[in-house]
């Protein structure tokens, strides 16, 4: 069953705010806590205003105390409220791993059924421009490694709208949502919002149609992946991409029903390989039906090494739409040397935040 | 606060050279930050410079120091070496980790300057730890550890403030008390009135002050060294400060709303720079002499630059460098 997402030209920040608005709007309950919601940045500018209209009783100012604040939230959704928890960069939330891994995650099961945990824990992964090794890491893989939360990563401002809505009517458990700070400022064209592959917004979603390769990719690497492709499609090289969207819960089914008319497997994460998405994307299929590949799956992420901060080394430790493009062109032609032009682009943040000065 | 020096003449000086090289540094910064060669975020240090230039000077070369994000004072505090600086911060092989830490990961180990972390409040346990060796192997050294009110409100604190005082650990910590937590002031974040009377309910030396005077926080430096040697506890120093610039970056960001325009001409006027620069002169050093001082650190700061612009940039090879399993 698919659907088509939400049709909105937002921002991914507008889209977050308008997310943020409809929460607080939408069910008196909901409460959203975090550490600088409430200056005059509002988290990115999408909290700005809200306490405003909806005074600071939902929208709670806190102290830097990340174990606490995490367990109030639990507390919160125990006794009937929706938190909403945001971190400004998603390394923060290592303080709060405790609250999340051992009672968040655990909270229904351990004690038979008897409660729900629905909260929301935004977080923002901090990409480029020096952020360095404390301010960039992508931590998707330890969050869907722990049964019981849902880890999404929305890559569209309809992906937000949808999600976030879902995650607050609907969801009854804890979800972790990676933001990507690099897209904030991006507009979504309505006719670029993927079709959701699926019966909820926290479905896969189809990016492209293609016959030659299949690419798994998540966050702003399934936005590289839609630059990649667009620019092999005129080169004789067509992609059908899938954006993850939900990496805790993968519809194995989808990729499958890819990869067995393709042949061919690329998946490009945002994070680490070992233990990660792609390492998850691979297990599926090899425990699925490996026999479907006609070729070793490729996988794209960050160096194995902590995030440097030089741009020199920033530009080489993540993947660009050059190194992207010639792994799809080198994949589906099966040699190095196969005569397909690349793009030239040493980085992505040039791409994605014109801008000087920090984050 | 201002009377004329009691310390010698060369402290006197030595405290204020110091301070203005680490505030010579940032105003460099300020100016060449829009070039866009340093691709790094910046948490500044300037109007805060007397807490770190105060206390590192009063460890006198036998202390280790841990640093907050906000690490720029410290580290010139405590190494002086701006070149490893502008270099780090040029993200080029000169400076202090390969161009791999930038501007909130500055170390340099040969001098006790044993890191600082981007993540609040983080390294106040690791200078435990550095304290307990410490204590084993090098009696007599301590570990000042820098921090922002911020960090106070992070359990880590509490954690390692009770650790600290139940093994008598030689560890000195130094709130960087500016009231805020980026722009979230002390009294939005506290069940509690006052942190120093809180402390004082442990076993540990507790020191105030609200000066921002560099001579003031040296003495109180001195004295706590003293103290902890003699008392074998620990030591907790709040110092009142004031952030002049924005939290992150190189702005001054004197009308956003949390900003009160009372406190900051309080704070300004009381300039850490300008207030032991007046104390030399009052005290009968030459203008002169302070004038070529300053004119040799602004000169020898512009080569620092010039050597970061002409540094290599890190390459391929020192991608996975460092790594504690190295790939291969």
């Amino acid at each position: 069953m698919t659907h088509q997402s939400t049709a909105t030209s937002l921002s991914y920040r507008e889209a977050l705010h308008k997310a943020m608005h409809d929460a607080m709007a939408g069910n008196p309950n909901a409460l959203l806590f975090g550490q600088g919601i409430n200056d005059h940045k509002g988290i990115f500018g999408t909290t700005t205003g809200l306490a405003d209209k909806f005074g600071k009783h939902r929208l709670i100012e806190v102290p830097l105390a990340e174990e606490g604040v995490t367990g109030n939230c639990i507390g919160a959704a125990l006794n009937g409220a929706y938190p909403i928890n945001v971190h400004i960069r998603s390394d923060f939330v290592l303080l709060a791993m405790n609250q999340i891994i051992n009672l968040a995650a655990k909270y229904k099961y351990m004690f038979g059924g008897l409660f729900d945990v629905p909260m929301l824990v935004r977080l923002v992964i901090g990409r480029s421009w020096g952020q360095g090794a404390q301010h960039s890491q992508s931590l998707q893989s330890l969050f869907a490694h722990i049964p019981g939360l849902t880890v999404i990563m929305p890559a569209s401002s309809g992906s937000i709208v949808d999600s976030y809505a879902h995650a607050v009517r609907k969801h009854r458990g804890p979800v972790i949502s990676l933001e990507h700070r690099l897209m904030y400022d991006l507009k979504f064209e309505p006719e670029h919002e993927p079709v959701v592959l699926g019966a909820t917004p926290f479905s896969q979603r189809k990016v492209s149609h293609g016959s030659d390769v299949t690419i798994v990719s998540t966050s702003i690497m399934s936005l590289e992946a839609r630059r990649a492709g667009e620019w092999l499609a005129s080169r004789g090289i067509s992609c059908d991409i899938i954006d993850l969207h939900c990496v805790s819960h993968i519809d194995a089914d989808v990729i499958m029903k890819s990869v067995a008319r393709t042949g061919k497997l690329l998946v490009a994460d945002t994070s680490w390989q070992p233990y990660g998405v792609s390492a998850e994307v691979c297990r599926i299929v090899a425990m699925r039906d490996p026999g479907v590949l006609k070729a070793p799956v490729v996988c794209m992420g960050m160096a194995a090494a902590p995030c440097p901060t030089a741009k020199a080394l920033e530009d080489i430790y993540y993947p660009n739409l050059t190194t992207l493009t010639d792994a799809i062109a080198t994949l589906v032609r099966g040699k190095k040397d196969n005569g397909i032009e690349l793009p030239h682009e040493r980085s992505m943040a040039d791409v994605y935040k014109k801008f000087k000065g920090p984050f | 606060m201002n009377a004329v020096t009691s310390l010698p003449r060369d402290v006197a000086l030595g405290l204020y050279r110091t301070l203005y090289l680490a505030r010579r540094c940032e105003e460099v910064i300020v100016r060449i930050y829009p070039d866009d060669e340093m691709k790094t975020p910046m948490h500044m240090s300037m109007g805060q410079e007397a807490v770190s230039v105060g206390i590192c000077k009063a460890l006198a070369g036998n202390g280790d120091v841990i640093a907050s994000y906000r690490s720029h004072a410290t580290y010139l505090a405590h190494t002086e070496d701006h070149r490893s600086f502008f270099g780090e911060l040029h993200g080029r092989t000169n400076g202090t980790a390969d161009g791999k830490s930038g501007s909130m990961h500055l170390a340099d180990i040969p001098k006790g300057m044993l890191g600082a972390s981007g993540i609040v409040g983080a390294g106040i346990p690791v200078a435990l730890g550095a304290a307990f060796a410490n204590k084993q192997q090098s009696p007599g050294r301590v570990v000042a550890v820098f921090f922002g009110d911020g960090a106070v409100d992070e359990g880590a604190f509490w954690e390692s403030l009770n650790i600290a005082c139940a093994m008598g650990l030689p560890v000195m910590f130094v709130c960087e008390d500016n009231d805020l937590a980026v722009h979230t002031r002390v009294s939005d974040r506290r069940g509690y009135s006052s942190l120093p009377d809180v402390v004082r309910r442990y076993n540990c030396m507790v020191l105030e002050d609200e000066s921002n005077d560099v001579e003031a926080i040296y003495r109180l430096g001195r004295y706590a060294i003293e103290q902890m040697m003699s008392q074998k506890t620990p030591a907790f120093l709040n110092i009142r400060t004031y952030r002049y610039l924005e939290h992150c970056g190189t702005a001054p960001d004197t009308d956003a709303p949390y900003r009160k325009a009372a406190e900051d001409a309080f704070w300004k006027g009381r300039d850490c720079v300008a207030m032991q620069r007046k104390r030399l002169l009052e005290g009968g050093v030459p203008e002169s002499e302070i004038v070529k001082m300053e004119r040799a650190i602004d000169a020898d700061i512009e080569v620092s630059v010039a050597a970061a612009n002409q540094a290599p940039h890190p390459g391929q090879d020192l991608l996975y460098r460092g790594v504690f399993h190295e790939a291969s």
